[in-house]
């Protein structure tokens, strides 16, 4: 989760050289292992996009008769325990999973973010009460606090993203707050202050641009953790719902079924860990295109 | 005199439980040796008094006796009773047997019975006493005599205590035992096991009772319970030796086909006691319409989900009452099989949640109903919840239709009465016909089995056809054990019992 | 440092306030009674009512939450639902289980996370390098659960080596033990070693760069020596600062790698609590996670102040 492996440290931003964006073709051409994650990222969303094509039955028409067999030409992954085709579930999986991350993702960028903007700009007690929130919640190890929740809210898909959003507000706090309390002292943030800037132009014109590049690596990082704890969950029986196709709750199913027909499990395991992968894999290229001081 | 009469009740007793349906008898019985079981899932307690788990009774019958037994065609005989008679309709005397000793050395005699089943009926905390609702009070004659007061007459009181309610443990050892009893009885019941520690989740050890009444029984030095919730796992356990014996139900039916061609295990079942199906809500919501229940009933393929989700292991039901049972009507055919026309002409084109315990197994049969019922037009949302939110909303009806079975009791009064009657205690889809109400209460009345069981012919019949439940499955009572368990009697209550068995 | 340290204990007591009334408030949301579920079968309407007033479930909520921050206090954390046992009891029941299992995993993490973080910094840019540097995403991207599948599947479906789970207690069998401990510590193990491996690699290579190691070379000392004497000391120092993380990953990871292999430590009583409506065991477990984890992380950020003097204390 974004407590783990590659979560940006608010120390790095206070170091780091104000710098601009870099353009995108120069990010491509230079580091071709960002434009590799980029392609393979880009690939996946198209197979969600293009599910209803590709998928060559139906992931929720049950056929009993035709339960639990090897993978075919007709069915590429074989069939689960009701008949229907593992291959086309798998696809529609990706329907499930990465709007799920997605949006969780912007949760907890948009409410972290505006936690961390109010408690460095505001300062003071403002500040004291909103960090000891983040700490509140930074308190608990990521999942157990994202099982904690769904457990209380109830299973389901939106309880699961409302869990995984709360998880990964903290990061963005901070690092906005780090970000903010960095630049407020500037003399040019001082200067425009005093000129009458309003917070909103404040954001807008000096810390996002600052921030952009540790936010991209942060989004791409967190996407890959959100992805992961949906998984995790719908695993746990705590996400999606049947009949829903879902890469985890799949593998739930699978996972009783490993004497019978192991694709059931393997099939969604290696999705979700491709997916997850891609977007780990471009946070950490682009970590290190973007931010040389942080590179490894 | 004694001798003999013990003797000859003793061998009674293991005639009951060794003859047919056991594991091979061939060669002679060997003494000793540690036999390994794996439960389904964890106890929550060892007094009867609190019991409210089938898993539980899987111990209790090895630790501990009952007034009464069955054998295997679910026929009354003697336990720590030996013989017993009605004197009125509603005076039942038993006569008890004697020389037979708790654990901990104290005398079992009358005086015990009677403070077991006072406790059994006045402790505020007691899950027994639905079972004994019929006693009014129970009186010492002899020391080996006891008597029954009843309140009405009941049929079915023998038959409740064969289990839980008939259960007699040391009165010195509940009171040395304290508020702890449950967790350690140690030296309570009168049993071919006696109790020896109890670590949660990880295992229960019984040792062998060297004074049972039963003569040269048992011939196991101990038994240890493990719970495995994990199929799989128990499989594996299975295989390896690590366990001897599954119960019931702790191995899932998609692997019993492959139990069966490995050459060092054995499986045998029979039919059960239980039905299984879902719940539907009489009273109100859409299921107060009689025309959709019958719509559900008529456009479900039985056959088909048993063959996919219970892999052919299962038996079609018709009814609550099983076909272990003496008063099971195999005449009923109305929903035998899939209608779906038939369905579409009664009700079509509405709606329902259909609440669904949270396990592959009734997640898979709750997918493959919803897909059946498509096809007549009927909508099915699955609600995928905890087995106790489940509980709750339907004991306060709020729910449509509820994946909820009954795991069978041995009279068949215990799978009608409480279900169907108006007010019944898990009748929670609230049907009420005065009609059923009246056969069953006669059936509970009258002991001729012939009588009753024209009674429960009809009430069956009525609240099949007025689709008070959807019937889809009796489950099975199986022994699952490696060749090496020897003598294991199968009989459709589900409880192994471990007093004769032998392990070589 | 002395003030910082009270400072961020004062800072923790009102956090820990804060932890105790999300997890109590968190498991009383939903209106599920634990008390049906307990009485399974043999539920009528009379005897739950009876079991609810028993366990003081019809009490009002804020009058349960001081009751059970009051006994929280003196150590008592209530009894289990499920099984009556006292909850502190209950969890140091299955303490050593996972105890056992997460060193394990730290332990085998470490031992292949140095050589291996080592040769690939050494090695920079090398197919061995690239290989390592694969694995760091790989091991934390694939769920493992996934790892946990694919173990059983092959080692133990497949080749019958391992069983598919269980637990033998130390005191009854060491070799059944051990042998049912090795998948489960390579699974929960593996987000770790991944963690591990890449900051050896990449506080290895800082260091390799100093001057002080350019220095001992051309003084003539061997790779092998300037390895073991200087570098993998001081590059070791940064890593012993994401412990924190490793016993985070840790705490997750158990929590679904005991319940794949059956393993009845603390994490599987967490998750067998969570469908049994258990509040007790599930409000004891996570207070007592949350408050291991809140030390486990002042002590990280201690060591880190200490090692690390530029950041100031905000």
């Amino acid at each position: 989760m974004s407590t783990a492996y590659g979560a940006i440290v608010e120390e790095d931003v206070a170091d780091a050289p104000i710098s601009q964006p870099t353009s995108l073709r120069g990010l491509f051409r230079n580091y071709p292992r960002v434009a590799v994650a980029s392609g393979l990222l880009l690939l996946l969303v198209l197979v969600a996009v293009l599910a209803p094509w590709i998928s060559l039955h139906d992931p929720i028409a049950t056929d009993p008769s035709n339960a639990l067999l090897s993978p075919s030409g007709a069915h590429p992954l074989g069939t689960d325990e009701l008949g229907r085709d593992l291959f086309a579930r798998v696809i529609w999986g990706s329907r499930v999973s990465l709007p799920i991350a997605f949006v969780a993702v912007a949760v907890g960028l948009l409410v972290g973010g505006a936690i961390g903007l109010a408690a460095g700009y505001r300062g003071k007690l403002t500040d004291l009460f909103l960090m000891r929130l983040i700490d509140a919640i930074l308190a608990f190890p990521a999942l157990i606090l994202a099982i904690a929740i769904v457990a209380a809210l109830g299973p389901g898909l939106r309880n699961a993203m409302i869990a995984i959003g709360i998880v990964q507000v903290p990061v963005y706090a901070r690092l906005m707050r780090a970000q903010v309390l960095t630049l407020k002292e500037l003399d040019f943030v001082a200067a425009a202050r005093a000129l009458g800037a309003s917070p909103a132009r404040l954001i807008v014109h000096h810390f996002l641009p600052n921030l952009l590049n540790p936010l991209i690596v942060q989004i791409s990082l967190s996407a890959a953790a959100a992805i992961l704890a949906e998984a995790t969950l719908s695993f746990l029986g705590l996400g999606a719902q049947p009949p829903t196709a879902d890469w985890g709750y799949m593998m739930n199913t699978g996972a009783g079924f490993l004497n019978n027909d192991p694709w059931l499990a393997l099939g969604p395991g290696i999705a979700i860990s491709i997916a997850v992968f891609g977007f780990n894999w471009l946070g950490d290229a682009l970590r290190d295109a973007l931010d040389p001081r942080l590179r490894g | 005199m004694k001798r003999l009469a013990v003797g000859l009740f003793g061998a009674l007793f293991l005639a009951a439980c060794g003859t047919g349906g056991t594991t091979s008898t061939n060669t002679a019985p060997k003494s000793g040796g540690t036999l390994k079981v794996a439960l389904n899932s964890e106890l929550r307690t060892l007094d009867p008094l609190k019991s409210s788990q089938v898993v539980e009774r899987q111990v209790y019958y090895n630790m501990y006796d009952s007034l009464v037994t069955i054998d295997q065609s679910l026929k009354i005989k003697p336990g720590l009773a030996t013989s017993w008679q009605y004197t009125d309709p509603t005076t039942l005397q038993f006569t008890l047997r004697t020389g037979v000793k708790f654990h901990d050395g104290t005398d079992f005699n009358a005086d015990a019975v009677k403070f077991n089943i006072d406790r059994y009926m006045t402790t505020p905390s007691s899950t027994r006493k639905s079972e004994l609702a019929s006693v009014k009070s129970v009186e010492v004659t002899s020391p080996t005599t006891v008597v029954f007061h009843l309140k009405r007459p009941d049929a079915s009181l023998l038959a409740q205590l064969v289990d839980r309610a008939g259960m007699i443990l040391s009165p010195a050892a509940i009171q040395k035992g304290g508020a702890d009893f449950g967790l350690n009885p140690v030296g309570a019941g009168t049993g071919p096991f006696e109790f020896v520690e109890w670590k949660r989740d990880d295992h229960l050890t019984l040792k062998k009772n060297p004074n049972y009444w039963v003569p040269g029984r048992p011939y196991l030095d101990q038994v240890i319970f493990r719970p495995i919730t994990d199929s799989n796992s128990a499989l594996a356990a299975l295989r390896t030796g690590d366990i001897d014996v599954a119960t019931t139900n702790s191995i899932a039916d998609k692997d019993i086909a492959g139990i069966k061609s490995d050459s060092s295990l054995v499986y045998k079942d029979v039919a059960g006691l239980s039905f299984a199906g879902f719940e539907v809500n009489s009273a109100s919501g859409v299921f107060a319409d009689k025309a959709n229940r019958q719509a559900v009933a008529y456009a479900l393929d039985r056959g088909q989900i048993i063959k996919n989700v219970f892999f052919g292991v299962h038996q079609l039901s018709r009814g609550p009452i099983p076909p272990s049972s003496w008063a099971y009507d195999s005449s009923e055919q109305i929903y035998v099989k899939a209608d779906p026309e038939k369905a579409k002409s009664m009700a079509t084109g509405f709606s329902f949640a259909l609440k669904t315990p949270n396990g592959p197994v009734p997640i898979q049969e709750a997918t493959l109903i919803k897909d059946q019922l498509a096809k007549a037009g009927i909508t099915v949302n699955i609600q995928v919840e905890e087995f106790g939110q489940i509980l709750t909303e339907a004991e306060s009806h709020k729910f449509d239709a509820a994946l909820v079975g009954w795991s069978g009791r041995i009279d068949p009064d215990g799978n009608m009465y409480g279900w169907f009657h108006t007010g019944g205690s898990f009748n929670d889809g609230q049907y009420s016909d005065p009609q059923v109400d009246s056969l069953l209460e006669q059936a509970r009345a009258v002991s001729d089995q012939g009588q009753r069981k024209t009674f429960y012919d009809q009430a069956q019949q009525t609240l099949v056809q007025d689709v008070a439940y959807i019937f889809i499955d009796h489950g099975p009572a199986q022994d699952i054990t490696t060749a090496k368990v020897h003598n294991l009697p199968l009989i459709a209550d589900t409880i192994d019992r471990f007093a004769g068995v032998w392990k070589g | 440092m002395l003030q910082y340290l009270v400072r961020r204990l004062a800072l923790m007591v009102p956090v820990a306030f804060l932890v105790s009334l999300v997890v109590f408030s968190l498991i009383h949301l939903t209106p599920v009674d634990p008390a049906a579920l307990m009485l399974g079968e043999e539920r009528t309407p009379q005897a739950v009512a009876a079991l609810r007033h028993e366990l003081g479930l019809d009490r009002p909520l804020p009058e349960q939450y001081v009751t059970w921050l009051g006994h929280a206090l003196h150590g008592d954390l209530g009894r289990s639902i499920r099984t009556d046992q006292p909850v502190v009891q209950a969890i140091f029941e299955r303490l050593p289980a996972t105890l056992e299992l997460g060193f394990a995993a730290l332990a085998w993490s470490v031992l292949l996370a140095i050589p291996l973080g080592t040769i690939a910094a050494l090695k920079r840019g090398s197919p061995i390098d690239v290989l390592a540097t694969g694995f760091t995403i790989a091991g934390v991207s694939v769920p493992n659960f996934f790892i946990g599948i694919l173990l059983i599947l092959t080692l133990s479906v497949g080749l019958r080596l391992f069983p598919p789970g269980g637990y033998t207690p130390l005191t009854e069998s060491i070799p059944d033990n051990l042998h049912r401990l090795i998948l489960p510590a390579i699974t929960l193990g593996t987000v770790t070693t991944a963690i591990n491996t890449r900051f050896t690699r990449s506080s290895m290579l800082d260091v390799l760069r100093q001057d002080y190691i350019r220095t001992a070379r051309a003084k003539g000392a061997s790779w092998r020596q300037v390895i073991i004497g200087h570098a993998l000391k001081n590059a070791l120092i940064p890593v012993v600062t994401i412990i924190g993380i490793q016993v985070g990953s840790i705490l997750e990871g158990a929590l679904v790698t005991e319940t794949i292999f059956s393993w009845p430590g603390v994490g599987k009583l967490a998750i067998d609590s969570i469908f049994g409506r258990d509040y007790p065991i599930i409000q004891g477990i996570v207070l007592v996670i949350a408050l291991a984890y809140m030390f486990s992380n002042l002590a990280v950020d201690l060591a880190y102040a200490w090692l690390n003097p530029r950041i100031s204390y905000t």
